[in-house]
């Protein structure tokens, strides 16, 4: 038991420091931090790539129109070592995506949170910026 | 009572992860002897500091080599000729949009030991190779024979290495490099007078204290020291990554009048 404690101290520990992972660019060259976005839609495209993961959700806005929106996450390196594998967001998977809005106002953000929106199911982001509770127990309508 | 062993983990990470993200060079700063069980240095068969072994250095990210300087107290910075402070605020002013690493150019210098990537030392008898996952899946070179350093190098990304082993202190002395690098991700600049002396010690198995003298009196007034220790992690590896292979930003990337950085081409 006392082994299994240390050895899973070491892999969060080991994994901790790829919580910083994000350092390729400036976050704050491409985004603006101010300004938040907060959609729910269909991922129809995951680019498993460095130095950014990004996903590609499919989002209906208030008036009907479906938008595409880019989506900056960390390395996949980084992503890895907390779980993911590049089959983790199947095309079609319904997810809830917090983020910053790039500064030249596209359909583009940097990830803060990646939820599942079926099992509420919080995923790890990659990126530099706050926000780190995930795997945080589910909640009714998946409250962020 | 059995927790599951993923929540366990996710509540231990979430309770850490804000004091982590806050300052990666308090995290850096940690030392084995604080909070985690410290095993002794590990020794190569004839003596010498085993640098390696079955896992990798998490590297830590240092955005600020000035918080990096002994005695650093909030607002110092290391000693700029004007000209680099000049181009340290432009840099900063344009959220250091123009970043070599951003192009997915090599962190040359001891940048490459504060670029948020594991990496691995190995020792192979007259040299030292240290591999790189970040800044590209790059390495470096360290001459172990006792060769000097050329008369004319040419300038390199890494410039060029030469080391020796004091006591358990290894001591990497390096000339040569070209001045398509930062010292650092927040934008201090440096010329191709940059020499750098760097000490590597293993003072238990599961920290490497690294030190790097910084001397470039092209762009500072003196040598200035820069520290901080580096974590081993058991079991781990080093991955793939292949910068170059969709950087987004870069094809984005604007200039300073908001005009597409790059020409575009048309069918060559």
């Amino acid at each position: 038991m006392k082994t299994k404690l240390i050895a899973l101290a070491a892999g969060i520990l080991g994994a901790i420091v790829s919580l910083q992972s994000a350092a390729h660019h400036s976050f704050a060259a491409e985004f603006d931090g101010n300004v938040s976005v907060h959609v729910t839609g269909t991922v129809i495209k995951v680019d498993w790539t460095n130095p950014h993961t990004y996903i590609f959700v499919e989002v209906e806005n208030d008036e009907g129109d479906y938008e595409e929106w880019a989506f900056e996450m960390g390395s996949p390196n980084g992503l890895m070592r907390r779980g993911w594998t590049r089959n983790t967001l199947e095309i079609g998977t319904e997810v809830i995506v917090t983020g910053t809005r790039a500064r030249d106002g596209s359909f583009k953000g940097n990830v803060q949170t990646v939820v599942i929106a079926d099992t509420c199911q919080r995923l790890f982001a990659g990126t530099s910026q706050r926000d780190f509770d995930e795997g945080s127990a589910a909640k009714e309508d998946c409250e962020l | 009572m059995k927790l599951n062993p993923l929540f366990k983990m996710a509540v231990m990470a979430s309770a850490v992860a804000s004091a982590v993200f806050m300052h990666s060079a308090a995290q850096a700063q940690r030392g084995a002897s604080e909070d985690r069980p410290s095993t002794p240095t590990p020794r190569l068969a004839d003596g010498t500091v085993d640098l390696g072994g079955d896992g990798v250095w998490s590297l830590p990210w240092i955005t600020n080599f000035a918080v990096r300087m002994d005695g650093y107290q909030e607002g110092d910075l290391p000693p700029m000729l004007p000209w680099t402070q000049a181009m340290w605020e432009y840099n900063k002013n344009n959220n250091v949009k123009y970043d070599p690493e951003g192009f997915c150019l090599p962190p040359g210098g001891p940048r490459s030991m504060g670029t948020p990537y594991p990496a691995e030392i190995i020792q192979d008898g007259d040299r030292i190779v240290i591999i790189f996952e970040g800044g590209g899946h790059v390495w470096r070179e360290i001459h172990m024979d006792g060769r000097p350093h050329p008369e004319d190098p040419n300038p390199t990304y890494f410039g060029h290495s030469t080391g020796y082993w004091e006591g358990d202190t290894l001591i990497v002395d390096t000339v040569g490099f070209n001045e398509k690098t930062w010292i650092d991700f927040g934008g201090y600049m440096h010329t191709d007078q940059l020499h750098t002396v760097e000490r590597f010690s293993r003072p238990d198995k599961e920290t490497l204290h690294y030190e790097a003298v910084i001397d470039d009196p092209g762009a500072y007034s003196e040598p200035w020291t820069v520290s901080w220790n580096i974590r081993w992690s058991e079991g781990q590896e080093l991955a793939d990554y292949i910068c170059q292979e969709n950087n987004k930003f870069l094809l984005d990337m604007t200039d300073d009048f908001g005009q597409p950085f790059f020409d575009k081409t048309a069918g060559l």
